[in-house]
């Protein structure tokens, strides 16, 4: 049951060192592959991001498009069979996580990087109490006495606004609500003072109005603490709102990355324009929804150059055979060859049309 | 938590009021009823003997409602038949009959301990009741212990070490243990450790010439005097009949402890420990295992009427002075009343246990408490 | 997009847009193939090795159960002269070699067969039928009957089992196999109205049940014919144990003497008295018939734990 064992920096990623000073997280070039009895599936697919100290990058895509993967594998929390990290680099600060041993690893979990789940049912260990579990972190990373952390712990709760916090510390999880659970999940996470939180679809399981809150609280936290956030969703609305900056990705690897505006107004790569598309809205009432054709690819059998060539409106000649992948960050706004020009061709038709968009036009308003 | 205790006894009363009324109902049955069973003991007991114990009981000639209430107080033990009409609740002494003696309650029926005699020897039952329970709980404490400790320690090996060596011959050697008729792998182990190797002493609890008797007062105190002895060649007997006993009971809940281990550590929650950056020492010893731990308590409570099924068949094979050999005897010599205080003695432990674990299951899961 | 100059490019995009021939997206997708639940469970319990190895196993033994007596046909008065005070050892002659008397222990465990077998199945299907019937009524209408019953069944699982058994035989039983299994039946059914009473009262909440009773479908229709299939898995495990329990209660019982008469064979009066001769080394006589019985136990487990993986409804194909 290892988990989390690293492994060294593939070949396709030249060693480039620490990021500068004001980059937090660095992901280059990350590979995690499953091995299945049914194949290989390659759930990470070349992924490079980066996030800066105090910035909220938002990872959005479909079910099984590699978002939780990638969280997991920055945690390092995969099970070793099945998955494995076939090659890539991870820089926290001036630490590279796939390098360090297990040991070293534990002291960044749940300490420099903390990590918040979308169940917050089951997320809690139903035999011991709130103080109990939230204390245990801080026992293990910041050195607190019990008492001291038991202290702590109750602070944490305040902090993210729960009222009576003495009284509730002492409680199970089963005595609490869903919404009341992933504050304590939130609490949980902070009580490190991590400098990263990932939040993976931490609101999906919870009722429409919880959901404003928490992702209110989770604001006001980042905002307070100076913690960088990376919050995966597959709800647009959530993105519009709380980030600055957003990464979409489609069957393991990046397709789009910009800032909100960018995307969510100019969108480039043809699988987010039809993401946004499909959005109902009041304007179009009594019209058929807009849907991307086809279905989500067959992790088993990814297609051959573009991953999304299938079901692309926009498809053309170099599409199936040539991937598209965008290896530097500074490079073209969007994976697909109609930002960058294909093998055998000079420029990219949009690039050269002046176009804003991916189906060509100027800004849109969803 | 006090609450959950008495809430749980009061649950047991009417299992154990049931208890009761069944085998009173079981006494009446015998041809003649308990009167006939009780005069026809003339040979091993004297007159004032029968009659006190006729007394003791209420026994009745008629066979109306009436008598039959009578006789239900008086066996156990809430009538004093000695008094008349409204009296009779009370005892000699003057307190309420069915408390226990030293409280000024009365010396009769179930209540005081007072089962009758055997028809075999003629003594009383709760003396020789009392003789072999040391025996039965002997093996049976031992063998509950070697049982959870054992199935823990390899199952919860086997579940983080999943696919190995050791998990593989695990599940192999549990399947074939657990199929095995407790009696036969019995009789093979004295067999094999008896005349084939001679490591093991093959029959009862110690050894015939180094001690008195097993359970007298000659025994105990020899015992007293050199017990590091007593301790160890009593241990040596205890071997084979525990192995016996738990064989089975090993082979099902060590794959039962594995299974709910996996099926914990493929919870959330431990997904949460592990992201908090425990080591995992503490997230399977810890957090992983607090609750795998509450499906076998339940197992382990359901299985104990099953312990002392297994005690009757161990004690046999292994001539252990316990009450389930005495209950065999007992059968085989139509003992009436000894096989209904054995049954009785046996199915108030059990119900004892049951309560015990179901205490335990409170402390181990807090979610249970507050029902 | 109005005024373009003629460039390779933007063709090519223009093609596109205009939906030329392309790849088929089916080859990218999953196909999916229905099966019917009973399929998909005999598929599963084909690929658990185990079970097949149970299933040749059980089913062996209740070849010997049907032939046995009719290959080996038990002659009382076919009595090899004993050698030794155990009985023989096992020679070419005799290869499980005999007990005391000079029986040949072969052809006790070949007869014996039959009423072990026999005991063993008999048991199940009554203690199974009335455990269902109990069980599902008390499942289904809840409240005072399920009350009622359930204490009932709670006192007899209060008292330990082979105690009861054993007085039961002893004072009831009379030496006669169906007189046991009789008593066995009606001593096994508790255990199992538990088992199903609890299936029961989860499946009253599916929604089926619901739709059924606004439809207008009687209390007995809708626990027989719609909810008991849906609870046959773990009944159908638990009904294969009960088998295996019954042949070991059947021999244990028998070997004390307190079973079946002893001029019956069964595995268990087989067994009786065997044990004396253990101690002299002997230990071909209780060994033979027991291994039988052994072998017959792990046989119905693997097939048990291959039946309830097969019918897990949580397991995949």
């Amino acid at each position: 049951m290892e988990a989390g064992a690293a492994t060294a920096p593939g070949p396709s990623a030249p060693p480039r060192g620490a990021p500068p000073e004001n980059i937090l997280l660095d992901v280059r070039d990350l590979r995690t592959y499953f091995h299945l009895a049914d194949g290989l599936v390659k759930a990470v697919d070349g992924v490079s991001f980066s996030i800066a100290r105090g910035e909220t990058l938002g990872v959005v895509g479909e079910s099984g498009c590699g978002k939780s993967v990638t969280a997991m594998t920055i945690m390092r929390l995969l099970e070793t069979p099945p998955a494995e990290v076939v090659s890539g680099e991870i820089w926290l600060n001036d630490q590279e996580l796939l390098g360090i041993p297990e040991t070293e690893m534990r002291t960044v979990r749940g300490n420099d990087v903390a990590m918040i789940f979308q169940e917050p049912m089951s997320s809690l260990n139903p035999v011991f109490s709130i103080g109990d579990q939230i204390s245990e972190a801080v026992r293990v990373h910041l050195k607190l006495s019990k008492h001291d952390a038991w202290d702590k712990a109750i602070d944490s709760l305040q902090q993210v606004g729960i009222n009576s916090p003495e009284r509730r510390v002492k409680q199970y999880p089963h005595e609490m609500s869903g919404g009341m659970r992933q504050r304590v999940m939130i609490a949980m996470a902070l009580s490190c003072n991590p400098k990263l939180i990932i939040a993976d679809e931490p609101t999906t399981a919870l009722d429409v109005t919880i959901q404003a809150q928490i992702l209110e609280l989770l604001r006001t936290v980042q905002q307070k603490t100076g913690a960088a956030l990376m919050l995966i969703t597959h709800d647009l609305g959530v993105v519009a709102e709380m980030v600055q900056d957003v990464m979409v990705m489609y069957a393991g690897r990046v397709v789009e990355q910009g800032t909100v505006e960018e995307v969510l107004l100019q969108p480039k790569h043809p699988y987010t324009e039809g993401l946004l598309a499909s959005i109902p809205s009041k304007g179009r009432r009594g019209q058929r929804l807009n849907v991307i054709k086809g279905t989500v690819a067959n992790p088993f059998n990814l297609p051959k150059g573009c991953n999304f060539a299938p079901r692309c409106p926009f498809r053309f000649e170099p599409c199936p055979d040539h991937d598209p992948r965008v290896d530097d960050p500074g490079g073209p706004p969007a994976a697909c060859w109609l930002w960058k020009p294909a093998p055998g061709y000079s420029v990219a038709p949009r690039v050269e049309q002046g176009a804003r968009t991916a189906s060509g036009g100027e800004a849109q308003i969803p | 938590m006090l609450r959950f205790i008495i809430r749980r006894l009061l649950g047991i009363i009417p299992i154990f009021l049931g208890v009761i009324i069944v085998s009173f109902a079981l006494m009446q049955m015998a041809p003649g009823g308990p009167e006939a069973a009780i005069q026809g003991q003339q040979r091993r007991l004297t007159n004032e003997q029968v009659d006190s114990w006729l007394a003791r009981w209420c026994l009745q000639r008629e066979d109306d409602l009436g008598a039959l209430a009578l006789e239900f107080g008086g066996w156990a033990g809430i009538l004093n038949c000695r008094n008349q009409g409204s009296e009779m609740l009370f005892s000699e002494q003057g307190g309420l009959n069915f408390l226990p003696a030293f409280m000024g309650g009365g010396d009769n029926g179930l209540l005081h301990g007072d089962l009758g005699n055997s028809t075999n020897t003629g003594r009383s039952v709760q003396e020789m009741i009392g003789e072999r329970v040391p025996g039965t709980l002997m093996l049976t404490i031992t063998a509950l212990v070697t049982w959870v400790s054992v199935a823990v320690a390899v199952g919860v090996y086997a579940a983080v070490r999943r696919y190995s060596l050791f998990d593989h011959g695990m599940t192999f050697f549990s399947y074939v243990f657990y199929s095995l008729p407790t009696f036969w792998l019995g009789l093979m182990l004295i067999f094999l450790f008896g005349p084939l190797l001679g490591w093991l002493p093959t029959g009862g609890v110690v050894n015939p010439r180094d001690w008195p008797a097993f359970g007298s007062p000659q025994f105990w105190s020899a015992a007293g005097e050199r017990p590091l002895d007593a301790f160890l060649d009593i241990g040596r007997h205890l071997i084979l009949p525990v192995t016996t006993l738990v064989a089975v009971n090993i082979a099902a809940d060590s794959r039962f402890v594995r299974a709910s281990m996996l099926d914990a550590l493929g919870q959330d929650y431990v997904r949460t420990a592990r992201a908090k950056g425990l080591a995992t020492r503490v997230v399977v010893g810890k957090h992983a295992f607090r609750n795998a731990l509450l499906p076998l308590v339940t197992n382990v409570a359901l299985s104990l009427p099953f312990l002392f099924s297994g005690a009757v068949v161990t004690e046999t094979i292994f001539s252990w002075p316990g009450m389930g050999r005495m209950f065999i005897e007992a059968l085989g010599n139509r003992d009436y009343f000894l096989l209904m205080g054995i049954l009785l003695v046996t199915s108030m432990i059990i119900l004892l246990a049951n309560l015990v674990a179901d205490v335990v299951y409170g402390v181990v899961d807090p979610r249970i408490r507050y029902d | 997009m109005t005024g373009r100059a003629v460039d390779p490019t933007t063709e090519a995009v223009a093609a596109g847009e205009a939906g030329a021939s392309q790849p088929a997206p089916d080859d990218y997708e999953v196909s999916l193939q229905p099966l019917s639940q009973m399929q998909l469970a005999w598929r599963r319990f084909r690929r658990h090795k185990l079970a097949l190895v149970g299933s040749v196993l059980f089913g062996l033994m209740v070849l010997l159960a049907i032939f046995g007596p009719i290959i080996w046909p038990y002659d009382p008065l076919d009595i090899e002269r004993v050698t030794k005070p155990g009985g023989n050892p096992p020679s070419p002659g005799e290869i499980f070699g005999t007990d005391s008397l000079g029986r040949s222990v072969f052809e006790l465990v070949a007869n014996g067969a039959r009423l072990s077998v026999a005991i063993g199945v008999v048991t199940m299907l009554i203690a199974t039928t009335t455990g269902i019937v109990v069980g599902a009524l008390a499942g289904y209408f809840g409240g005072f009957v399920d009350s009622s019953l359930m204490r009932f069944v709670d006192l007899m699982l209060a008292i330990p089992f082979l105690f009861i058994v054993l007085v039961a035989a002893r004072f009831f039983g009379s030496g006669d196999p169906l007189v046991l299994m009789l008593i066995f039946g009606v001593l096994s059914w508790p255990g199992l109205a538990r088992l199903v009473r609890a299936l029961f009262l989860s499946l009253r909440e599916q929604e089926y049940v619901m739709a059924a009773r606004a439809v207008g479908v009687g209390h007995l229709r809708i626990a027989f014919r719609h909810m008991l299939p849906n609870a046959l898995g773990p009944i159908i495990v638990s009904a294969t144990l009960l088998v295996a329990n019954a042949i070991v209660l059947e021999a244990f019982v028998s070997f004390l003497n307190f079973g079946i008469r002893s001029s019956d064979i069964s595995w268990g009066t087989a067994l009786a008295r065997s044990q004396g001769t253990l101690i002299q080394g002997n230990w071909w006589w209780p060994f033979f018939p027991g291994m039988a019985i052994a072998v017959t136990v792990i046989g119905i487990n693997f097939m048990g734990d291959g039946i309830r993986d097969a019918l897990d409804p949580r397991a995949r194909a």
